[in-house]
């Protein structure tokens, strides 16, 4: 059976439709019924347990195209569409949707939209906030309603595709969403440079700026290993590539080129990292905090091999051990100490989101952390949004 | 509320207003008075003025929160307002309203290579952000054509785009953080601080940019900034007609290049800018294209190439490259003022703004076209084609009877024609007060009613920039958000 933060739904409903899904909603709300919406079942583990939880409304069954013109650049996807799916169907005509999931065979664009998932091409392309152009939301109350559209530019009426992002379905449900896309780019290759300290490797990232290449991704592992992606044409590639090893000798790494399998290797560590282990949680900090250090003060934690984003400034880590003894019974003191030593590390610029928590744990610890100072508008959007409190109650921050 | 608005303005005398403001922002920055509001009666968009009863100018968050506060004690409605370069009368003022004006607080507070950020106060010039980063070799990327004029604060009211926003995005894109007065006179940060990659909870930085004004005052912006590309190849090609013209922009976005930027200029407009500027732009031809790519040094040249090859297989006449940076300045130059040029082809024009699907940019323009002649006016087109982002501008003469009212008629039927298309009625310029009765054309009233939830969890009263793109009665008739007569048909409009 599933569960939502460890909290099992008395009923799952699965619509096929948009409408049937409006349906659902609506006998739910006039019920005053608590659901959350499921799509792949990839984040269950986020955040908070809702504080109640009526029905579970799995979204797989809408994985319609609602409208694909590759001339345009654009896609409508229903909600429940996989990530694996969509990027079979834009293949087909070289395009693509650069968000990356952990999981592409069972990640939704609506779950990915609801969760701000992102990446190490977030470096190139950004999060969902910068592709997303249209929604098709039901609300609360079960009516249907669109903000943005399907043209790639548009600033008409207040922007609820950015509000939906990130919003883990508090606000609504995600019927549909448009994109931007980009096309396949015709050469991807990596450079992949081994460090013997912690210190060179934010010079690396400076003088990948000072010398303006344009990374897809940029990618730490185990604070010694630093992947560099570049993706384009071939000549701007090879020119890239050529240029990131001139860099590293002086700073100190050892470099060398990526097979194409190597590479993969690396991206799948990558998605181990956020997708595997009872404890999971992500540094967030400003690029210029040392990331290494911010990191550092998690090392002393069991965790299998952390991976961090240095030039966007994020740490994700995955604790690959069950916390023993004192700490097992008690978890919210290692996690409070855990953040105050992220805090001390990034100048109190820096703080920490647990992406999963054992069901045993959760009662004990906050994913979130304490609400930011806006909190007061979140709650307004709230009340206006879900006024009876149906939405996944209490899941994100603050019990939003 | 109308009744307590009329009621506190029968016992307000124009001094009395004016001394309680002045408490605040000083009496020079209380400005009451006809002649002296009279600047402040309209923005941008032509024929709507509307007189303030007061303008004030605080010169920081405090003193914009205290005068927030001030109005709201007294029941006055708040229109904030920045340069009022806006073509949407998105600073339009309100009847009996303050308008608050951000020009005083125009300082750059920070800038922050190492996060790649720059904060900056809302009346910091859009240009001059970039002006204060080009030694460093960054740049702030949203490029509206009025950059040079415009206002960050007024970016981020109508999340103002450009022509290099086809690869780099919008302001919403480049807005990490902002503080925020709000409609209760509470001062909030909201977004990114100190440019940390992620905030926690609802992303109201997202919907505070493009909000029109209706949210509160932003008194402070946390911008990215981002490394100029080492490379940057103009591209200019003319061609015999739009037809032309837009084959090769589709053809370059169908092929999966990412211009920097990519811009059509139709005869008529052509005429109007080497008038006005100058530029040794041929005259003889249908249309012209501008494009950016830009990159390493190496991508920029392979795709340059590549998109030559396409502009040539479309049919362009000549293509030129600029040979140097100030020749390529000299371009774009001549496509940002094209609005200004106007001038010099017609006394009068309307400046429209509407969002199409880009692969249809050749039959629209034909659409645009047939509903200028059936109404004996010129249409000029001047245009971000990348993203299929259309400016016809309607001529007219002012002088003539009617014609007025017939270029507003034309300019209301091309953003029909831009919805039939499946596009917008607006990409940039905002809807304000010029297209609110359209943007119920475009969302349904469950669409249009979400949209106001969002804008009363920040402003409950709805006080602040009143009347503005919401459909209502009193603007389109009483059949709102389901079907809005245009102002030309209704003879509603409020002309001030």
């Amino acid at each position: 059976m599933i569960s939502v933060a460890g909290v099992t739904p008395r009923d799952v409903a699965t619509p096929r439709t948009v409408p049937e899904l409006a349906d659902t909603v609506r006998e739910l709300h006039a019920a005053r019924k608590p659901f959350a919406l499921v799509g792949g079942g990839t984040h269950l583990e986020l955040g908070n347990a809702p504080r109640a939880l009526d029905t579970v409304i799995r979204t797989l069954a809408l994985d319609a195209v609602v409208d694909y013109t590759p001339e345009d650049q654009t896609v409508t996807v229903e909600g429940g569409m996989t990530f694996a799916e969509l990027d079979r169907i834009l293949a087909e005509h070289g395009q693509m949707l650069p968000l990356d999931v952990a999981d592409r065979a069972r990640a939704t664009v609506g779950g990915v939209v609801a969760v701000n998932a992102y990446g190490r091409r977030r470096q190139r392309y950004g999060t969902a906030k910068d592709l997303i152009v249209g929604v098709g939301i039901v609300r609360a109350d079960g009516v249907r309603a669109r903000g943005g559209g399907k043209v790639v530019k548009n600033v008409a009426g207040f922007d609820l595709p950015k509000l939906m992002v990130g919003s883990l379905g508090t606000l609504g449900a995600i019927a549909t969403v448009t994109f931007r896309l980009y096309p396949i780019p015709a050469a991807t290759r990596a450079v992949l440079l081994q460090f013997t300290a912690v210190e060179p490797i934010g010079d690396v990232a400076r003088e990948i700026v000072a010398r303006r290449l344009e990374p897809e991704s940029v990618a730490l592992y185990n604070y010694r290993t630093l992947v560099v992606t570049f993706s384009g044409t071939a000549a701007g590639v090879d020119a890239q590539m050529r240029a990131l090893i001139d860099i590293a000798s002086p700073c100190g790494a050892e470099p060398s080129e990526l097979s194409q399998l190597e590479r993969e290797a690396y991206e799948q560590r990558e998605r181990a990292v956020r997708r595997d282990g009872p404890w999971r949680l992500r540094v967030i900090a400003p690029p210029s905090e040392p990331v290494v250090t911010a990191v550092g003060g998690v090392a002393a934690a069991p965790m299998a091999v952390p991976v961090a984003y240095p030039m966007l400034g994020v740490g994700l880590h995955a604790f690959s051990a069950t916390v023993e003894g004192d700490a097992a019974a008690q978890p919210d003191r290692p996690v409070r100490d855990l953040r105050e030593t992220v805090a001390r590390a990034t100048h109190g610029r820096g703080h920490v989101v647990f992406d999963a928590i054992p069901d045993a744990a959760r009662s004990l610890v906050d994913a979130w952390g304490p609400p930011p100072p806006a909190f007061e508008l979140m709650l307004a959007m709230k009340a206006k949004f879900d006024p009876h409190g149906l939405c996944n109650p209490g899941r994100f921050i603050g019990g939003l | 509320m109308s009744v307590t608005l009329a009621g506190v303005r029968a016992a307000l005398s124009d001094a009395v207003l004016q001394a309680q403001f002045a408490a605040i922002v000083g009496v020079k920055n209380a400005i009451v008075g006809a002649s002296a509001l009279r600047t402040y009666e309209c923005d941008g968009l032509p024929g709507y003025r509307v007189r303030p009863e007061i303008v004030v100018l605080p010169a920081s968050t405090p003193e914009v929160a205290a005068c927030v506060k001030l109005s709201r004690e007294l029941g006055l409605s708040v229109v904030p307002r920045g340069a009022g370069t806006g073509l949407s009368g998105g600073a339009l003022p309100s009847e009996g309203c303050v308008v608050i004006g951000l020009s005083r607080m125009r300082k750059i507070l920070a800038i922050d290579l190492p996060n790649r950020t720059a904060r900056v106060q809302p009346g910091v010039i859009n240009l001059d952000i970039s002006r204060a980063l080009a030694a460093d070799g960054y740049f702030y990327a949203p490029d509206p054509s009025s950059q040079s004029v415009c206002t960050i604060g007024g970016n981020v009211a109508e999340n103002s785009g450009g022509a290099h926003c086809l690869k780099y995005g919008f302001t919403v894109n480049h807005v990490l953080g902002l503080t925020l007065v709000t409609p209760e006179g509470e001062t909030v940060q909201i977004g990114s601080t100190a440019g940390e990659p992620e905030v926690l909870g609802y992303d109201l930085a997202g919907v505070v940019v493009g909000s029109e004004g209706m949210t509160g005052i932003v008194t402070e912006v946390l911008v990215r900034v981002l490394r100029t590309a080492e490379r940057t190849q103009t591209l200019f090609a003319t061609f015999p007609s739009t037809d032309e013209a837009g084959d090769a922009v589709s053809r370059i976005i169908g092929a999966g290049i990412v211009p920097a930027a990519i811009e059509m200029c139709d005869k008529l407009a052509i005429e109007a800018i080497v008038a006005a500027t100058g530029v040794d732009w041929p005259l003889d031809v249908g249309a012209l294209v501008l494009m950016d790519v830009d990159g390493v040094d190496a991508e920029a040249e392979e795709t340059a190439h590549r998109a030559y090859d396409h502009l040539s297989a479309a049919g362009a006449i000549e293509i030129r490259a600029p040979r140097d940076e100030a020749e390529r300045l000299l371009a774009w130059k001549g496509r940002k003022s094209a609005f200004a040029a106007m001038g010099r082809i017609s006394p009068n024009y309307y400046v429209q703004d509407g969002v199409i699907p880009r692969k249809q940019i050749a039959p629209v323009l034909r659409e645009i076209a047939a509903l200028g002649a059936e109404a004996g006016l010129r249409i000029a087109n001047v245009f971000h084609a990348g993203d299929g982002n259309l400016h016809p501008l309607v001529l007219y003469d002012e002088r003539v009877p009617g014609q007025e009212a017939a270029a507003e008629h034309v300019a209301g039927e091309i953003l029909r024609v831009c919805l039939r298309y499946g596009g917008s009625v607006t990409g940039e310029h905002g809807v304000g007060h010029d297209k609110a009765c359209y943007l119920g054309e475009q969302f349904s009233v469950d669409d249009l009613e979400t949209m106001q939830w969002v804008r009363t969890a920040f402003d409950p009263d709805q006080r602040f920039n009143p009347e503005k793109m919401f459909p209502t009665p009193r603007l389109c008739g009483d059949r709102a958000g389901v079907y809005a007569p245009h102002p030309a048909e209704s003879g509603e409009a409020g002309r001030g």
